[in-house]
């Protein structure tokens, strides 16, 4: 497995960094923001009737939901005063009756998964309603993390989620934006090297120095999708080969000490 | 294909296998003139055969610090027939350790069954969204990760070395004068206890030729030669003693919480000990925050240790790589002390051994089984061996964790991989065994295309959940 890993950790290192960044762009002018529009609302009410029974903090969570940090900082003074006192008993800080239990909780949260059947649309799957339910999980998840449990186990899956839900949702509207790009570099390219070497455009796609050059402005567009990401890709760089100096260190100062051997 | 990969890694090293001597020699090779280096090599090899003999005695060795690097070392030496002495300050001292040894070591360093406590071969990660992956069903019937209370190990290492004719010396290691040459011996400073508890210790001196520094992550001996630092983590840790039918699920199962609750750069982790369980986590990055770490661990495990009495609470550093230096004249750095502990999995007993038997083999070697005198020449033979045979797995963990570690989504990510059974079979084999098997490269690319489709809705889920802040 680790091989593997490692032969294609560059990508990988990419995604999770570039991603996030490069999408809230085109995403303001677009269609999935204008439905996510109405849906939020309902989503805040419909906390409020989950969580409602529970007990103060909780409720507040849930009058709340954009000010969770906020809140789930207020919880923890009082989480640790729990603490330091159980353990000053000498007893594990398992000892927390005190504390609300607060799960998860969802009309359509069905025995650690998303029951499909509720998100029926037209006799389909509203995947696109599934991405956003998980999506709330989570985000309420990492405010108020969860007990483990063998007893009630996630069975959720994201891989279940079609792979075309994923392109329709987010691809496209992304895609339009960087063919657009591509084609102009590529236009203004052939103009400019045909300019300067007088080889017509049949001639350049033969060329293996032009195919290289397609290459890298296609990587380019892909890869550089704001100017941001220039400064992002460079960390990243960085962040490869720190571990790599920190050993190598061992083998640069190692004049001073063989010159003393002498 | 993996063995590709690997080579890609070596590639990276500046002193890459091909040219080993650009490491004898150590000077950027861009100032190197192709005559000089040729001329300095030869010098060195000469200087190594004609080193002065030893008379009326055997060359002595002495090492600080007894845990497995120092035990390791010590027994290796001994059996050299190397004069070896070792120093230790705490003869039952419980180190703070997660106590995994992996199955390789068992037979490596030919340990008795007894001493492990437990044989793990269940392992539990679980995501942020508390999604549990259970590994280890690859495991065949005779293989497991053993957990080992630290003392034990140790005092069993440091015994056979006794046995093997190391002199152990209860003392506590204080510092040491270095020679003005290659021949005179180094003096050591040091308290002796003499197997007296309280008190301040006899303060004695001991000459001998070579030292070997297995004194743990706070290194004196690194101090002394001026080694330079590492970065490290902090690694939090609780014994908590649970019901016995909460322990019945923790006999032979280990778990791993991954999560910006519980670590931002490590995990947290509930090990099976002797009659207990160890709770704790570790982070570089938020050292401050490791209570809060520590209450979010306890908390993901809540209902499992329910009712639990925490009999013990420990810390300690983890090096995160290798010090700067690592030896000068005839002073080495093994185990903790250099910095061998690898990332992502965070474990270093194997490795500590390892390198104090590395080590020790090199001054046999050099010393022609103690009979002369050696330099830093021979010792250098240990940290080439040594990055030559490990340098591609720490790269491996290294990367694993930058890619896996990062952030919830990543996270996510990587506990779905783990539910694989190929991942499972492949970070088994290369735990178990130390040595990257050459995976099935259809395999590999099926892997690596599920994992990019992991990170990928991973991340775009992470996209939908900044929205609903926003």
């Amino acid at each position: 497995m680790s091989s593997s890993m490692a032969l294609f950790s560059p990508p990988n290192t990419h995604l999770p960094t570039l991603s996030p960044s490069s999408f809230p762009k085109p995403h303001l002018t677009h269609k999935p923001y204008i439905f996510l529009r109405p849906k939020n609302p309902v989503f805040l009410s419909k906390a409020t009737s989950d969580n409602g029974a529970g007990s103060l903090s909780s409720a507040a969570t849930a009058v709340e939901p954009i000010a969770e940090p906020k809140v789930s900082q207020a919880s923890e003074p009082a989480l640790e005063k729990n603490e330091t006192s159980s353990s000053s008993n000498g007893s594990a800080g398992t000892a927390k009756e005190v504390e609300v239990v607060s799960k998860f909780e969802d009309p359509k949260w069905v025995n650690g998964t998303w029951d499909l059947k509720q998100f029926q649309k037209d006799s389909k799957t509203d995947w696109d309603a599934v991405i956003d339910a998980e999506a709330r999980r989570r985000k309420w998840l990492e405010s108020n993390p969860e007990s483990s449990s063998n007893d009630e186990p996630i069975v959720f899956d994201t891989s279940i989620i079609p792979w075309w839900a994923w392109i329709k949702r987010y691809h496209l509207p992304e895609a339009e934006l960087l063919n657009g790009r591509a084609a102009m570099i590529g236009f203004f390219m052939a103009y400019l090297v045909d300019s300067l070497t007088g080889v017509g455009l049949v001639d350049q796609i033969g060329n293996f120095f032009c195919k290289t050059l397609l290459f890298v402005a296609v990587v380019g567009v892909l890869l550089i999708r704001k100017n941001e990401d220039i400064g992002t890709l460079k960390k990243l760089l960085d962040e490869t080969t720190f571990y790599d100096k920190q050993w190598q260190a061992t083998w640069q100062d190692e004049t001073p000490g063989s010159s003393k051997d002498k | 294909m993996a063995s590709i990969a690997l080579k890609s890694f070596v590639g990276l090293r500046q002193t890459s296998p091909e040219n080993p001597h650009f490491a004898i020699q150590g000077k950027p090779i861009i100032n190197i003139q192709p005559h000089h280096h040729q001329r300095r090599q030869r010098l060195h090899i000469v200087a190594g055969k004609f080193s002065p003999k030893v008379t009326g005695r055997n060359l002595r060795v002495a090492v600080i610090g007894g845990g497995p690097a120092g035990g390791a070392a010590a027994e290796t030496l001994a059996k050299g027939g190397i004069e070896t002495f070792l120093i230790e300050r705490k003869l039952d001292n419980c180190k703070p350790c997660g106590g995994a040894i992996p199955l390789c070591m068992v037979g490596e360093f030919d340990l008795p069954l007894d001493i492990i406590d437990r044989r793990v071969t269940k392992m539990k990660m679980i995501s942020p969204s508390n999604v549990a992956v259970d590994i280890g069903q690859t495991l065949k019937p005779h293989e497991y990760i053993g957990m080992v209370r630290r003392e034990v190990l140790d005092s069993y290492l440091r015994d056979r070395a006794k046995e093997n004719g190391a002199t152990v010396i209860n003392g506590l290691f204080l510092k040491m004068d270095s020679p003005k040459d290659g021949t005179t011996p180094y003096v050591l400073h040091y308290n002796e206890y003499d197997g007296k508890v309280g008190g301040t210790g006899e303060k004695r001196t001991l000459e001998v030729d070579a030292v070997i520094g297995a004194d743990g992550a706070n290194s004196r001996v690194a101090k002394s030669i001026d080694a330079g630092d590492y970065d490290y983590a902090i690694a939090f840790q609780e014994r908590i003693r649970i019901p016995d039918d909460k322990m019945v699920y923790y006999e032979n199962l280990a778990e791993m919480y991954v999560g910006d609750d519980v670590s931002p750069d490590f995990y947290g982790w509930v090990f099976p000990k002797c009659d207990h369980v160890a709770v704790g986590t570790g982070t570089v990055t938020h050292k401050g925050d490791i209570k809060k770490f520590q209450l979010a661990t306890r908390n993901r495990a809540k209902d499992k240790i329910l009712g639990g009495k925490i009999i013990r609470v420990e810390a300690h550093p983890i090096p995160e790589h290798p010090r700067p230096r690592r030896l000068m004249g005839r002073v080495a750095l093994v185990g903790d002390a250099a910095g061998y502990v690898t990332k992502c999995s965070g474990e270093g007993i194997y490795f500590a051994a390892k390198s104090g038997r590395m080590c020790a083999e090199a001054i046999v070697e050099g010393s022609e089984n103690g009979k002369r005198l050696i330099d830093e020449g021979d010792l250098r033979k240990y940290l080439e061996k040594w990055d030559k045979t490990y340098w591609p797995t720490y790269k491996v963990l290294d990367v694993l964790q930058k890619v896996f570690y990062r952030s919830n989504p990543a996270r996510e990510a990587f506990v779905e991989m783990c539910g694989d059974e190929y991942v499972q079979k492949m970070t088994f084999d290369s735990y178990l065994y130390k040595r990257v098997a050459p995976g099935n490269p259809w395999e590999d690319l099926k892997l690596a295309v599920n994992t990019i489709g992991s990170l990928v809705r991973a991340n775009a889920l992470r996209r939908e959940m900044e929205k609903i802040s926003v």
